[in-house]
């Protein structure tokens, strides 16, 4: 897991007044992230020739490739970097987001 | 009308999640962007996508977008203009109202924007992606009509096969000078690439040229690779003059095609300058920039922090750690208009998320690339995690990685226009 992890601010807020770990409710969507994810994964309308489509990618797959790509298990050309930026939960949610597309 | 902006003025006094005049009476919300690329399309076709009922406007001077990315495919003649020359026909069938004028005035108090045939546009939330303009006698002798004998090529467009013919008229052993610019400008990995894509060209055409790099800076973006790159695939041929040796080029001559730089003098058969710029000039006029040319934002609505109702997105904003490049823009630009579509329907903008991938491709089948992945803080837009491509990867990478760069052109065509 990642040492150092930057925080949305009312996140940030929130967690430091209370003392605890930040509320998930703050944090951005799993469909907020993913958003980014399809510029390269794109739908099928986009073209893409070599990079996988997202939409209905099995859950677990998902979950299995992205940690593993975090965590240095998978060998990949970008997704071990952009990986890195993600929690289990996240991972979790963004796996869940795109099975059900 | 009257009754509706002093509504919405009065709201607007309680904060801009309030601010609901236009669905709370029944009447549609408009939405102006103004700049046609990638940020600004992207901002249209998301609004209309997040709130089919709003009225949502693109404003764009030019009928066509000739992108940036692989206009220096198009310079080392790997592609054609046609492949990076797009329409607006799609997302104008998907609801968004193109207009191909100029925005040439805003009133951030009534809240309209005045086109330059005259029009006059209503707005509750304006979306400025405007690029980049140059500062036209930033760099001494370096003016439009220096532009057309030593091209920038950094909007894409007429300049980009200006460059491309220079090159194809230059005899072998000629001289190339690309002269980059200081930070913050367009594409950070962009010159850097140029000299990749003008090289693939000069080697399979005219192998005994050369190309120089002047540049003010002592690093820059994806620089060991771009090295690595240079002396794997053309040994000899690049050579980059640092800040340190004297690269920064305090003058032009297009009379003499010469750059005089700190370290002394250079003729060249064909010169490139990468000019200083800043942000397109309807920044400026509706007061969105600051000092430096550039528009302070709130990373977490990208809404101006000098102007209230005006989002910049792009090139043209203060983005902290993102790049000046179409992927930012175009991430900023959706969590734009999320935050829009939520502030218009009177609800705490969503928590963005954004994200950077810029591929360079230096040759046929070698690619490599810096990717962010990045979050709102009260200090600006901070990077979580990325990085770039490993050095010594091996060829199957490179090629893959210049695979993904197409793939890349072609999500993001259609994220922002498609």
């Amino acid at each position: 897991m990642r040492t150092q992890r930057i925080v949305p601010f009312n996140m940030a807020l929130a967690a430091a007044a209370i003392g605890l770990a930040a509320p998930a409710a703050a944090a951005p969507t799993a469909e907020t992230i993913a958003r980014n994810c399809v510029v390269c994964h794109g739908p099928k309308e986009a073209g893409q020739l070599e990079i996988p489509k997202l939409a209905n990618y099995p859950a677990r797959k998902m979950t299995e490739m992205l940690t593993g790509f975090r965590d240095g298990q998978k060998e990949a050309t970008i997704m071990n970097r952009i990986a890195k930026a993600f929690t289990d939960e996240q991972i979790a949610a963004l796996a869940a987001y795109f099975a059900n597309q | 009308m009257t009754t509706r902006r002093t509504f919405l003025g009065a709201s607007l006094g309680l904060g801009t999640a309030l601010a609901l005049p236009n669905l709370a009476r029944g009447a549609s919300p408009k939405v102006v962007v103004v700049g046609g690329g990638f940020g600004g399309g992207t901002a249209a076709k998301y609004v209309k996508k997040l709130m089919p009922a709003a009225e949502v406007t693109l404003v764009e001077r030019d009928k066509q977008f000739v992108t940036c990315p692989f206009s220096n495919y198009v310079i080392g003649g790997i592609e054609k203009m046609q492949t990076i020359t797009h329409g607006y026909d799609k997302i104008a069938k998907r609801g968004v109202k193109v207009v191909h004028d100029e925005a040439v005035g805003v009133d951030p108090t009534a809240r309209k924007v005045t086109l330059k045939g005259g029009a006059v546009l209503d707005y509750d939330r304006l979306v400025l992606s405007p690029g980049i303009d140059f500062v036209w006698g930033g760099l001494e002798g370096y003016d439009e009509a220096a532009a057309e004998i030593m091209p920038h090529a950094w909007k894409a467009g007429p300049q980009t096969l200006l460059l491309r013919k220079q090159l194809e008229a230059m005899k072998d052993g000629g001289t190339v000078i690309i002269v980059a610019p200081d930070n913050p400008f367009r594409c950070p990995p962009g010159p850097y690439e140029r000299a990749g894509t003008i090289a693939w060209y000069l080697k399979n055409n005219k192998p005994k040229s050369k190309i120089l790099i002047f540049d003010p800076k002592e690093t820059f973006s994806k620089q060991a690779l771009f090295f690595e790159s240079y002396e794997n695939l053309y040994p000899g041929m690049i050579q980059w003059i640092g800040g340190k040796q004297g690269g920064k080029v305090t003058k032009v001559d297009p009379k003499s095609m010469t750059v005089e730089a700190e370290f002394g003098e250079e003729k060249g058969d064909v010169i490139n300058v990468i000019p200083p710029q800043r942000a397109g000039k309807i920044a400026q006029v509706a007061g969105v920039s600051d000092e430096k040319g550039w528009c302070p934002i709130d990373p977490r609505t990208m809404e101006s922090t000098r102007v209230k109702g005006i989002h910049v997105v792009g090139d043209a904003c203060i983005a902290g750690a993102m790049p000046k490049s179409g992927t930012a823009a175009n991430s900023q630009a959706r969590n734009a208009a999320a935050a829009i579509a939520a502030m218009l329907e009177g609800k705490e903008p969503p928590e963005p998320a954004f994200a950077n991938t810029c591929y360079s491709i230096v040759a046929q089948g070698y690619g490599f690339s810096v990717t962010g992945v990045y979050g709102a803080t009260p200090e600006g837009i901070k990077e979580i995690a990325g990085g770039v491509s490993k050095l010594k990867a091996p060829p199957k990478d490179r090629d893959l990685e210049a695979a993904y760069a197409y793939d890349w052109y072609r999500g993001i065509m259609y994220d922002a226009l498609g």
